[in-house]
């Protein structure tokens, strides 16, 4: 599924990068421990925390993400948001929470790096 | 990072990196303050103002291989995320200092996790001394690799007697502290 199909099936913001929506989503992983996610995210994931600080920006650029969706409604800092831009990775955000968020994407057929 | 002591890690292998001889690690633990203040002191080769200014960035590493550098941007931000702070003085030639601070009874703050097996890796690499210094409250344990090798004579710290000692003395200096 492309990432911009989710965006709309999930109501998702699109604060950066909407040029980058027509990438393909090769699976999902949750956590807000950075050093997990740099340990477990694959290339072409959607990462789902509620983090918004600009290291977020460097470990999705350093993996290749295909976005960050930050749940709960937590604002990314203003430094995410430029470094995002910079950098072309979809910010995406939602007030709801990881949970509801992950559940939705596995209903849509999104999957677990454990799962693919 | 599920432990600060992977953070205390990181940092040495930037000391060792910058080919220290001698790498400083202090814990110091101020539970009436609810303080808990990591120092890793290196006479490495310094970084320059520029390089300083930067070490924060995630966008900016000294390694080539990849494009981006999180050892010390996520320290920072575990210890922000506690009502710390992260500091960094330098000077070419001279060497590094990094200090973390966290509060103590901050729900977020990871534990110390596993300090032996760190501190193990960091004086099993070789090339380098150790002075560890870990308080709490007062109380203190603390060694210098240089006295360790002194009595060892000949003898490298990476035997394996040598080793198992180790890390049955830092083990049991650190339970003690925990009393």
């Amino acid at each position: 599924m492309k990432l911009r199909e989710l965006c709309r099936q999930l109501s998702l913001e699109v604060r950066t990068a909407p040029e980058k929506l027509d990438m393909e989503v090769t699976g999902g992983y949750a956590t807000d421990l950075l050093s997990h996610a740099m340990a477990k995210a694959q290339a072409g994931n959607v990462w789902i925390t509620l983090q918004g600080h600009p290291n977020i920006v460097a470990v999705a650029s350093l993996l290749n993400l295909a976005g960050v969706i930050i749940t709960e409604g937590m604002a990314p800092e203003p430094a995410t948001l430029e470094k995002a831009k910079e950098q072309g990775i979809p910010i995406l955000t939602t007030p709801l929470t990881t949970f509801t968020v992950v559940g939705k994407l596995s209903a849509l057929g999104v999957r677990g790096v454990d799962e693919t | 990072m599920r432990e600060l002591s992977l953070h205390i890690l990181d940092a040495a292998e930037n000391s060792l990196e910058a080919e220290a001889t001698l790498i400083e690690v202090t814990i110091e633990e101020d539970l009436a303050a609810d303080r808990l203040t990591i120092t890793i002191r290196d006479n490495g080769r310094g970084m320059s103002e520029e390089q300083l200014t930067r070490a924060s960035d995630p966008f900016f590493t000294t390694r080539s291989a990849r494009h981006v550098g999180l050892g010390i941007p996520l320290f920072k931000a575990a210890a922000e995320r506690c009502n710390g702070s992260l500091t960094i003085t330098s000077q070419l030639g001279k060497g590094t200092t990094l200090e973390a601070t966290f509060q103590h009874s901050h729900i977020d703050r990871a534990p110390l996790g596993d300090i032996t097996g760190t501190l193990l890796a960091i004086i099993l690499s070789g090339s380098c001394d150790v002075h560890y210094i870990h308080r709490v409250d007062g109380r203190e344990f603390a060694f210098h690799t240089g006295e360790v090798r002194a009595r060892l004579g000949e003898i490298p710290l990476t035997h394996p007697k040598v080793r198992r000692w180790l890390e049955e003395f830092i083990t049991a200096g650190e339970t003690e502290l925990l009393i």
